[in-house]
């Protein structure tokens, strides 16, 4: 992936350079391949996985099954697909709120701000990240055991659980990635900014936060991308189901129709695909700083 | 419009590196002050003190009467210019400009006029839509210092502003900022490496070297007087030339051997020689106090040596002369043919020429000064 405007220098050959990206394209054919014969096999009747030729009989009816919301072909079972495709919204969007939030202040902190314990703490974030999520679940679940509330809100509630929780994980890695862009910011930059008249919030705020847009960016997608993807945590807490555990289902029904699975994983990929477009280019430019030498 | 006072001022950081210590500086009501030091010497520190930005860990700050020593720098009502100009890259150079202004909460219209008229006074109304990044760095400069200028600050503090500038465009812009500060009468506290841009803007520079204010006087003071070996060694291109020499006391007055030739004692130093008991002493001239000549005669004016190096330098020629192991410095004019190897004559100027004393350092005037 090269951005504009990135140089290299010229010191590779024609013949080693084709042959590095020969090496990068076999090494990524099996990631091509399983992506394209499932976007194949969703506008298909039958999988196409098998790489038969003959099995590819184009059709859109996957397609409008799976926005009928269908499981099946046959049979009357319906689900409102947009209410799912909410529901996993609900859950991204939430995920990426609270870990861009708490993720950029906490980076914020830790890169500015003189306390005792910073060093261990930024190793006690470390610490928490390397911890496989699947792995909490238990706790979590008995920590909100404590105070669970009543049972008609729990419904409500659930989203807030799962948010808070599919978060938290994220949140360690966000700090250190917000860290390491507000490291990039010169001081000077903030005490112009403390002299001009403006208080420590004001200065995060309005001056240093807009520097680091680049940052908020990749976390803000990191985080969407956290929730969305998120099975576990969902299954656990949330009462009703978004697109990761409505696939699932399906996949473990015993009327389950393939191509139409493709469909919606096809979907599913989605909001991926869009966001890393849209994000590339302010992830990979890195702001002016308007400071010099 | 404010006097700024520091009173034994001493930072301590908290690593343990000591930033200043026991600094003692008055800068008047408009006046132009340089701090001047080489690098790591103190000379930020103590902007950053007065700017608030650093908290001193002894000693106290004013403003006029007002003590300020632990006010955030919000409430000093100061334009500081950073180094490397510190401008916010996601503003236009307007939004720059109206920062202060705008976390004054002032009126919009206000703030519009004040930005044009500070953006006029600097010459960069033209730019006001652009960002810093589209400028070049003199403009940006400009920016910065119309930033610190528009809320109308009782003192300006500049950090080597002109530092990242290169060099035909820091000799022009040194004479404006001059004349500006001039204009707006505006108290201004200057720090910087450069002597040439301290002896040329400042109305009196203070020398910072380890912390320690060495000499604060007007630049004619401080390049024609100055207080230690350091202070003559730092001012100056080329700097004053420094030889040690044995004091002999003889019929018609003092002498100084100078690799076993003899120079007079100064009239004006001999009580000062006297009075320190010194034995042996520092000499010091400026290069440009210095005459050259070919023949020598035995006056105890002058010193022979030995052409080392020409160096011309288009206005005129520096000569490097060595005189029995010490190399000296002294410009001559461009008529003057001298070869490498020739036999000359070295005669500093005896009303000019300062005399350190070699153990603390000091001229003999600082260190009298000090025993009374």
């Amino acid at each position: 992936m090269m951005s504009a405007g990135l140089r290299d220098i010229e010191l590779r050959s024609r013949r080693t350079e084709l042959l590095l990206v020969a090496t990068v394209l076999i090494f990524s054919i099996p990631l091509i391949l399983g992506y394209g014969l499932l976007i194949l096999s969703s506008f298909s009747k039958e999988m196409v996985t098998n790489l038969n030729p003959h099995d590819f009989i184009p059709t859109l009816r996957n397609w409008i099954l799976f926005f009928e919301g269908r499981t099946a072909v046959f049979g009357g079972i319906r689900v409102n697909i947009w209410h799912i495709v909410l529901n996993t919204l609900i859950v991204a969007l939430g995920v990426s709120f609270l870990v861009t939030l708490v993720g950029s202040m906490t980076g914020y902190a830790v890169s500015r701000l003189k306390f005792s314990g910073r060093k261990r703490f930024m190793a006690l974030l470390m610490l928490l990240h390397a911890f496989p999520g699947s792995v909490m679940v238990v706790g979590i679940y008995f920590l909100y055991l404590m105070f669970l509330p009543s049972y008609q809100l729990v419904r409500f509630y659930s989203f807030f659980f799962v948010i808070v929780a599919r978060a938290s994980l994220e949140i360690p890695m966000a700090t250190w990635l917000m860290k390491g862009f507000f490291d990039m910011i010169p001081w000077e930059v903030e005490w112009a900014a403390l002299v001009d008249g403006a208080s420590r919030f004001k200065v995060w705020r309005k001056v240093i936060l807009p520097m680091v847009k680049p940052g908020v960016a990749a976390v803000m997608l990191f985080g969407f991308l956290a929730g969305w993807m998120d099975i576990i945590y969902v299954r656990t807490f949330l009462v009703d189901q978004t697109l990761a555990t409505w696939i699932e289902s399906n996949i473990n029904a015993e009327y389950s129709y393939l191509p139409l699975v493709a469909a919606a994983g096809t979907f599913y990929l989605l909001p991926t695909i869009i966001f890393f477009l849209l994000a590339q280019r302010l992830i990979f430019t890195i702001s002016a700083t308007g400071v010099k030498g | 419009m404010v006097v700024v006072r520091l009173v034994n001022v001493t930072k301590i950081f908290k690593t343990g590196v000591v930033g200043v210590k026991d600094i003692n500086l008055t800068v008047n009501h408009k006046e132009f002050m340089a701090l001047l030091g080489p690098s790591g010497s103190g000379k930020s520190t103590t902007l950053y003190l007065i700017a608030g930005i650093y908290k001193p860990s002894s000693g106290k700050i004013f403003f006029d009467d007002r003590d300020v020593t632990n006010l955030p720098p919000k409430d000093r009502n100061i334009g500081l210019v950073f180094q490397n100009w510190a401008l916010y890259p996601h503003m236009r150079v307007y939004d720059n400009i109206a920062f202060p202004l705008r976390i004054k909460k002032l009126p919009e219209n206000e703030i519009r006029k004040k930005v044009l008229e500070t953006a006029k006074m600097l010459r960069i109304d033209k730019f006001l839509n652009r960002y810093p990044w589209q400028l070049s760095g003199g403009q940006q400069q400009r920016v910065a210092i119309a930033r610190a200028l528009v809320k109308e600050p009782d003192v300006l503090l500049l950090d080597e502003p002109l530092s990242n500038l290169d060099a035909q465009l820091r000799i022009s812009v040194r004479a404006e900022l001059k004349r500006l500060q001039k204009r707006l009468g505006i108290t201004t506290i200057y720090v910087t490496h450069d002597q040439a841009e301290a002896l040329a803007m400042a109305d009196r520079i203070a020398v910072i070297n380890n912390g320690r204010i060495i000499q604060i006087g007007t630049p004619e003071q401080v390049y024609s007087k100055p207080a230690t070996i350091f202070v003559g060694g730092f001012l100056g291109n080329p700097p004053m030339n420094f030889v040690e020499a044995e004091i002999t006391e003889e019929k018609q007055g003092l002498y100084m051997l100078l690799s076993g030739q003899k120079l007079t004692v100064p009239k004006h130093y001999e009580p000062l020689v006297r009075k320190a008991g010194l034995r042996k002493v520092v000499v010091g001239f400026r290069p440009e106090d210095t005459a050259v000549i070919p023949e020598c005669r035995e006056t105890g004016e002058c010193i022979k040596g030995r052409v080392y190096a020409v160096e011309p330098m288009g206005r005129e020629y520096i000569v490097v002369v060595d005189l029995g192991g010490d190399l000296v410095k002294a410009i001559v004019p461009r008529s003057l043919v001298l070869i490498e190897d020739q036999e000359v004559c070295v005669c500093p100027s005896l009303e000019k020429l300062v005399l350190f004393d070699p153990k603390t350092e000091k001229s003999l005037e600082t260190l009298y000064a000090e025993k009374t």
